[in-house]
Formats: structure tokens, sequence, C-alpha cells
């Protein structure tokens, strides 16, 4: 199968599930009964409610109960697309949930259990695209959007149109940072907070129902 | 420095800030403190240079030193922790001590730009400091002084903004308590009595955030390196290497009770969504890693499951040792019911009720231990008490059984404390406890002193001088731990390493802190297929004693010894947690479970751009090794007059040979240590060191090896070395 079929295959099934969800810019509470018509069994996921969102190569899952807050999903992202360690510029954000988020949530909270990472959306209408003045923000083949660096001229347009403020301009490259679904952070996540379900398996498991 | 500064690792960068004149200077980490690494070795290194070893710890010139390393928020595993150095006030000779910090703070400091900040003068009034990358300012914190840790680091995080993370100190620190922490996150502390030196300089917090980044030489290497470490080298806490129940793909489980209980079944029964089952890990996957460690089943059994919500711990550590409950039955005592931590102060719940106590269980049967634990652990850092790794609750529970408490309090001392609560095994005793302690009023003054000058004060240390004619520190009793008589227990010492863990757990000022032996002995591998040809593989045949079944000493347990000493000083200068590394043992089966000792070396070099190695990291570690030991005797010769580190710091207390009368040492089914054998240890062991055999003391020879001169100039000067 030549990469573009593959692709247009994904891409199909990706628009399957979300017309099934019925939803696309926000996540998606899931049963662990649709997570398994999905393929997305209860032994890989929690047992019972988890967040997930419809990526170009698959369904990233945000298992809330199971992120113990060691932040190595910010790590690998920065040492992946930075070549630094970072938490700040990091595409996936925890700690901003971690301490005393603007949500009541974290450490130093009442609520001091509760923390997990955010994610950026792929929305479907990309509001840091469309807030551009550059339009740096360009999806490839793909389907991946991502931030074009010679045109990002780092005025944070993206950052503030965000609704979950997910871009970040770096503050020593003076250009913004975007989720660029390279993976890292769910390949690193040591507790499975993170994962990537790829879409061939998605749709294996929805033509077997 | 950081990415802005073109330094590799290290931040590159030191915040000195004075408390009295409010000025906040930077200096620059390199080439000053590259030979001392960071963390411990940069501490050491700026106490050495700027502080005489005469000062009061509580003098405006006394200093206190945060320092992390190069490795601290490179992306390393297990990379958290943070190492702050300052002059004690409560162990005999009122050396150098550290305390050590997990949580997440070490990173905030380091993205924020700092390898150290060095607080020196004192405030005349009560201040928090605010890093916010560049930006150190001093921040009024009279609303949070006199309140314990727990509402100053809300208070302190709420009002700097949703990305400072927040370290404090409680009611002890300010009362300057000897046996006082600074905490962080939720049981994250640093002890050996930092919070009352930043009492003394009414510091109550330390708040910082960065949105910097960590330069790293070869990133992708760094990656890959921690992806290995975490697939085919890290297990559960401790690095025990096998699980504790069979699973599918693992050829051993523990041959005895280790923390990789993890398994199917076991659950994180108050997770919001349902249990969450931490089903199996095998070896060869990350997304399972954090899965293996449940402290909280390992300290207390299946009880824990219940009110377990999840596991937490440090940045950037995939192994999770720090249990998050939410303990319902506290809720009855109108007690705080989210708790969290690891070892003594959640594990020693029932040290604080001697006698004729009703400890007694709450909801499931076995449970008592765990919500007095949980009660503890909460009292004990939000009053911000140090416990002296349990020797606080051990103290009291033999002086109270003694008599000795009672003879030492006044009527009204004795009559206003709330006795009935311990009686009836109340959690709420926990409370009164810690906060009469904290706040070092009359005779509960003396439980905050430290072991030592309790001790001292009472009579404790001489059995013709107290009522129960015993010594503390010699007593055969499963209470007294105290592993020299200097005021501090042992920290997994002949118990699990025979001659090697003993002699490195009298080096220091403080208990040793050192897993090294304790992770590989009690893995829970087998002793014979595993551990034995593992550790003979690095160190040579007769590294390692069966369990108790010891042999006398020999060259290769003292190669052990060495390693471990040094290596402890690397853990906290580089910094990465020294409960996980080294990592001498392996999940793998391919690997015949032999670990790597090589990596930490292969991190440095990735992550710094230069090329490192066990020896280079060693040469370095032995010059930190050798400050220490300068300045323990320039302190001891200082405050006690004394010339020999051998005879005056180091001795053993006797129950470590006595006990077991119906053994003698050597003998299968004891870990009773010889007498004689010792001494012989401590010679090869000095030996080993480049030490003065009659004295302990470094040699000129072995300084001057180590580009020490100035230390051997000052040791001559106080008749300390020839």
């Amino acid at each position: 199968m030549s990469d573009k079929k593959r692709f247009l295959d994904k891409d199909y099934t990706r628009r399957q599930f979300l017309k099934l969800s019925g939803k696309s810019l926000v996540g998606v509470m899931m049963s662990s009964t649709m997570l398994a018509t999905l393929g997305v069994t209860a032994q890989a996921l929690a047992d019972d409610k988890v967040r997930v969102w419809a990526f170009p190569q698959g369904l990233l899952v945000v298992d809330a109960d199971r992120c113990v807050g060691c932040q190595r999903c910010e790590i690998n992202c920065t040492l992946t697309n930075d070549g630094v360690c970072s938490s700040y510029i990091s595409r996936v954000k925890v700690t901003r949930n971690l301490y005393s988020s603007r949500n009541g949530n974290g450490l130093y909270t009442e609520n001091n259990w509760t923390y997990f990472p955010d994610t950026c959306r792929q929305c479907e209408d990309p509001a840091c695209g469309n807030a551009c003045p550059m339009q740096a923000i360009e999806a490839g083949i793909d389907g991946i959007r991502k931030v074009n660096q010679d045109k990002c001229v780092g005025c944070g347009a993206c950052v503030a149109a965000c609704p979950w403020h997910m871009p970040t301009v770096n503050p020593e490259t003076k250009k913004s940072s975007k989720c660029v679904l390279c993976g890292e952070c769910a390949v690193g996540c040591p507790s499975g907070a993170l994962s990537i379900i790829p879409w061939d398996k998605v749709a294996a498991a929805a033509q077997e129902v | 420095m950081s990415a802005k500064n073109g330094i590799y690792g290290w931040a590159g960068q030191i915040a000195r800030i004075n408390l009295t004149t409010g000025e906040v200077t930077k200096e620059d980490t390199l080439p000053k403190y590259k030979p001392y690494i960071g963390g411990m070795g940069l501490g050491y290194k700026v106490i050495w240079d700027e502080v005489p070893l005469e000062t009061d710890a509580l003098a405006p010139e006394s200093k206190v030193v945060f320092g992390i390393g190069p490795l601290t928020a490179s992306g390393v595993p297990c990379s958290g922790r943070m190492n702050i150095s300052f002059l004690s006030n409560w162990s005999k000779g009122n050396s150098i001590v550290d305390a050590h910090m997990g949580g997440h703070f070490a990173h905030a400091m380091k993205y924020a730009g700092y390898d150290a900040i060095i607080l020196e003068g004192q405030s005349e009034k009560p201040v928090y400091i605010k890093i916010d990358d560049e930006k150190i300012t001093l921040e009024d914190a009279s609303h949070v002084w006199g309140t314990g840790t727990f509402n100053t680091n809300a208070v302190i995080a709420k009002e700097c903004g949703d990305t400072f993370d927040v370290c404090s100190i409680g009611q002890a620190g300010e009362n300057l308590v000897p046996m006082s922490t600074i905490i962080t996150s939720v049981g994250n502390s640093g002890g050996a009595g930092v919070g009352a030196i930043l009492g003394s300089k009414k510091v109550k917090a330390l708040a910082a955030r960065g949105t910097g980044a960590v330069k790293v030489a070869r990133p992708i290497e760094v990656r890959e390196l921690s992806n290995y470490m975490i697939k085919d080298l890290v297990g559960g806490n401790n690095n025990h290497n096998v699980p504790s129940v069979p699973q599918s793909w693992a050829e051993y489980s523990a041959t005895s009770k280790n923390r990789w209980q993890g398994a199917p079944g076991v659950v994180w029964g108050k997770a919001p969504n349902g249990p969450v089952d931490q089903g199996e890990q095998p070896s060869g996957q990350i997304n399972v890693a954090a899965l293996r460690c449940n402290k909280g089943v390992f300290d207390f059994g299946k009880v824990a499951e219940k009110w377990t919500v999840k596991q937490g711990g440090c940045s950037s550590c995939p192994v999770r040792c720090y249990t998050e409950y939410e303990m319902d039955p506290l809720a009855d005592y109108d007690l705080p019911t989210h708790v969290s931590n690891t070892c003594m102060p959640i594990i020693s719940g029932k040290n604080i009720f001697p006698g004729e106590s009703n400890v007694h269980d709450f909801v499931d049967e076995g449970d008592a231990g765990m919500i007095l634990g949980g009660s503890m652990s909460r009292a004990v850092d939000d009053y911000g008490v140090w416990d002296n790794y349990g020797n606080v609750n051990s103290d009291f529970f033999r002086m109270y059984n003694d008599g000795i408490l009672k003879e030492h309090f006044t009527e009204e001392e004795w009559n206003e404390t709330p006795w009935q609560l311990m009686l009836d095994g109340d959690p709420r005793w926990a409370w009164e406890f810690y906060k009469r302690i904290a706040e070092a009023k009359g005779s509960w003054k003396m439980l905050g002193v430290g072991t030592y000058y309790l001790y001292k004060e009472w009579g404790l240390d001489d059995a013709s001088k107290n009522s129960a004619g015993k010594n503390y520190y010699d007593e055969v009793s499963g209470k007294n731990t105290n592993v020299t008589y200097n005021g501090y227990p042992k920290h997994h010492s002949s118990e699990d390493a025979w001659q090697s863990g003993l002699l490195y757990n009298a080096m220091y000022n403080r208990d040793c802190m050192i897993h090294h032996c304790t992770n590989f002995v009690r893995s829970g591998s087998p002793y014979e297929e595993v551990i034995k040809p593992a550790l003979a593989y690095w160190f040579g045949e007769g590294a390692t004693d069966a369990p108790k079944a010891y042999t006398p000493i020999n060259d290769a347990k003292i190669r052990v010894a060495k390693w471990s000493f040094l290596g402890k000083q690397w853990h906290d200068s580089a910094t990465l947690c020294n409960w996980m590394y080294p990592m001498t043992l392996s999940t793998s089966k391919k690997r015949n479970y032999i670990g790597d000792l090589d990596l930490d070396a292969k991190y440095m070099s990735a992550v710094t751009g230069e090329e490192y190695t066990r020896e280079s990291i060693d040469f370095d570690c032995e010059r930190i090794s050798h400050l220490l030991r300068a300045m323990t005797a320039i302190s001891f010769k200082i405050n006690l007059g004394s010339d020999n580190l051998r005879k005056d710091h180091d001795a053993i207390p006797a129950w470590v040979f006595d006990k077991e009368p119906d053994f003698k040492a050597f003998e299968k089914g004891t870990v009773k240590m010889d007498r004689d054998d010792m001494e012989k240890a401590f010679t090869m062991f000095y030996e080993a060191m480049g030490w003065d055999t009659e004295t302990g003391i470094p040699t000129r020879e072995t300084l001057e090896k180590f580009d020490l001169a100035d230390v051997a100039d000052k040791l001559a000067e106080y008749g300390l070395i020839k």
C-alpha cells in the first residue's frame, strides 16, 4: 500500500470515528464498552472513562487517573524537538497542572491528586492557525499542523487564541512551539497515562464488530 | 549555563542572596565548581571557602547552599533531587551536614537558570524568596509565618502563579528546633535541621519557576539512554529488579519481600474513575515502569489499596515511591485525609505510642499502622519537624517506657500533655506530639534538640547517670539503632551489608542515606543465582555475603564500601536519586540481571558533551569525600578538642557487636558483627581512602593528589596531620 493510500485510509477511519463520537474540538468521554468496540481494551486503558483525541496517526488517550506527575512527557518532548530539556516550552503540558493550577487542581490545592497532561487537540478548525498573522501554522500532507519556523515572528497570537494555550513562544528562540505529533510523550510515558492507538488498530477492531 | 549561555548540563550560574542587605548577586558556576560537580560537592566547596568551621550554625555568618548538578533536569530519569549543605547544630562536632529534598523544586530552580542558591546573612522580618527566572526578589512572608508548611506552600503557590513550585519550613524551623525540615510537594522533605537554619535567617519559603531550558549536548542520546534504563534496567523502587509475586513473563519472583509490589489485582482503589489495576510490568516495556512500585502495599499490605489514589514522586522519575492516599478514616478525627510520604514519617506511625497504648485498627483489619502513619506524616511535615530517620520517635518511646520522660517533665508539663490520646491509639496524638516539639517549650524542647544533645543533657549516654541504668547508644533494644555515638541512627547498615554497610554509615554527620548495597541485598533476586554473581562481576569474589551468613572482612568488601561511599557523593552532586541508582542489577534475563554501572558516566558524557568515565567521576567524588572528612576533623578539633576521627567519630556502639548473645559473629543465622574484625575493616577502608589509619584523617599526600593542598594546610594548622 502506498503511503498516500495509507494516510487516506487512516483519515477515513478518523473521520468515521469523529462521526461516531460526534465530537471534534473537545475531548470525548468514552465508556469502556465504546473503547472496546474500537479495539481499545480495558487492559490497556483505565476501566471506566478516559479522555481521547482523534489525531491523524491514531487515537491519543489521556488517562488522568494514571498520570503520576513525573513530567517525563515534557522532558521527552523537548529533548526530541528542541534539543534541550525544558518544561515551559514543552508541547505537552503537565507542570502547569501539577502545583496550583488555574483550575484549582494540583499538589498545593484541595485537589492534591488531580493533575494530568494537557495535549494539543489538532483541531479541525484550528484557532492557533487562524489567529496567526503570518499564516505560519501549516498542515503537511500527513495532516499535522506545524509552525513554520521561517514564517513565525513569535508574536504569541497562537498562544492567546488557543482555548487551552497549548502553543508556547520559546523565550530563547522567540519562535512558537506547537505539538508536531511526534508521539515521544506517549512513547516515554512510564504509567500509560498517555498512549496512542494507531488508526489501523482502530480500523481493524471496527471491522470485527 | 542554560541554553542561554552555551554550557551543556550545568545552568552555569549561582545566585547569592544576602538576607541582611537584600542584595542578590550572580556568579559563574564554572570553572570554579566543576571539580566538585554540583549539589553536595559544590555546597561543600562553598562552605569550606566561605564559612569558618567555628561559626555558629544559626549565626548570620552561617550559610545554606541549595545545590543541584549537571544531570538535574537534564532529562535523565530520577534527577529530581536537591542537596542542601550547611553546618549542623545538633550532631556531635557540629560539622557539615546535608538535607536532601526530592519533589519538583530542583527542576524549577534549574529551569530558572541556577546550579545553586547561596543564602547568607539574616533578614529582620520573615521573607520568602521568589525566583522567577532571572528575577529574584525577597517577598514578605509575615502572612504565612507561624503557619504550617501545607498552608504556606498553598498560599505562596497561589500568589506566585500556576507554574511556581514552593518549599517551606514549618513552626519547628521558625522556632529554631534543630530537628527540623523543609517541605515541598506533599511530603517531600529535606532534613538535618535545615528548617532551623532557614528559620534563623527568617526565610520561610522559596518559590521558583523557570521558563528556561537545560542545554544538552546529545539530546537524542540522553533520551535513548533514558529509555534503555527504563526498559531494561530499573525495577521497582530501590531498583528491586524482580516482581514480588510471579508474573507470566518473569523468570523469578522475589525470594524475600521487596518493593516491586505492582501486580495484576493490585489496585489504586480510590482512583476517581474506578480502580486502576497495576497489571503485569514486563522488563523491556516503558509504559508500565511506573506501575512496578507500590510503596503503600509494601509498607502496609493490601489494606493500603483501598485508600490509594495514585503513586507520585519526583520530577523525571519513572519509579513512583510516594503513594498518594485519601485516607477517609482520618476525617472522623477532623484530620487531613490527603496523605503522601515514603519511608520514616509514614511507616513509623506506631512508634510514638509506647507502653500501654491501645493501638488498634480503624476500618479494616491490619490498618492501624497505615492510619496512624498517615496522621503522623501530615503532622510531622506540617510542623516541619525532622524525625532524624526515626530517632526522635524511638528516643521518645524509650524514654517514656523507662520513666525518664516523667522524671524530667515538670508536673505542669506532664499534666498538660493529652496522654489519653496516646493511650487510646488516637491519630490526633501525632499532631499534639509534633506540635509540642515544634513549639520547643520547656522539657518538650529536649525532644527536638537531637539525640546527641538529648543524651548528653539527660545523662542517657552513661549508664551511671540515669535512673534506667542504661547507655542509650549501647543498649541492645529493637528501638536503638544509633550507628555511632554522634546522634543519628543507621540507615541500612551491617544488617543488610555486613562490614561495608557499617563503614559507610560511620562516615557522615547524619544518617548516611546510602542505598547502594541495601538495594541489591533486598532486591528479591535469588542470592546464589543473581546477586552473588552480579556483585562478583563488578567487585570480585567475596564482595557479598549471603543473608545472615557473614564472613570476615576482605578486599572486595572494602571495594564495595568505597564504591558506595563515593557513589553517594556522586548522586547528591549530580544530582541523581540514590534510592534508584546505581543500576547494579537489571530486570532483564537477557542481561543475566546484571545492571550497568557505567550508565551514570554515559549520561554525563551525553549531557555535557565531555567524556566521563566511572573512574573520572569517582575521582571527583573522592575529592568531595576528602573535603567531608577534613571538615569533620576540623569541627571535631574546634568543638571537642579531638585529634582522632577513628576514635571520636567512627566508633560503633556496643549493641552492634553484643546483640543476639546466643550467636557468635560469622555464625549462620546472625548479622552481629565482630569488634576485632571491624577494627581491621576500618584500617583497610582508611588505607583504601588514603587516610591515616590511626586517626582516620586524610593525609597530605592524598589531599594534594586531589588538588586540596589548602585543605592539608588547614589540617596542619590545627595539628591534625603531620
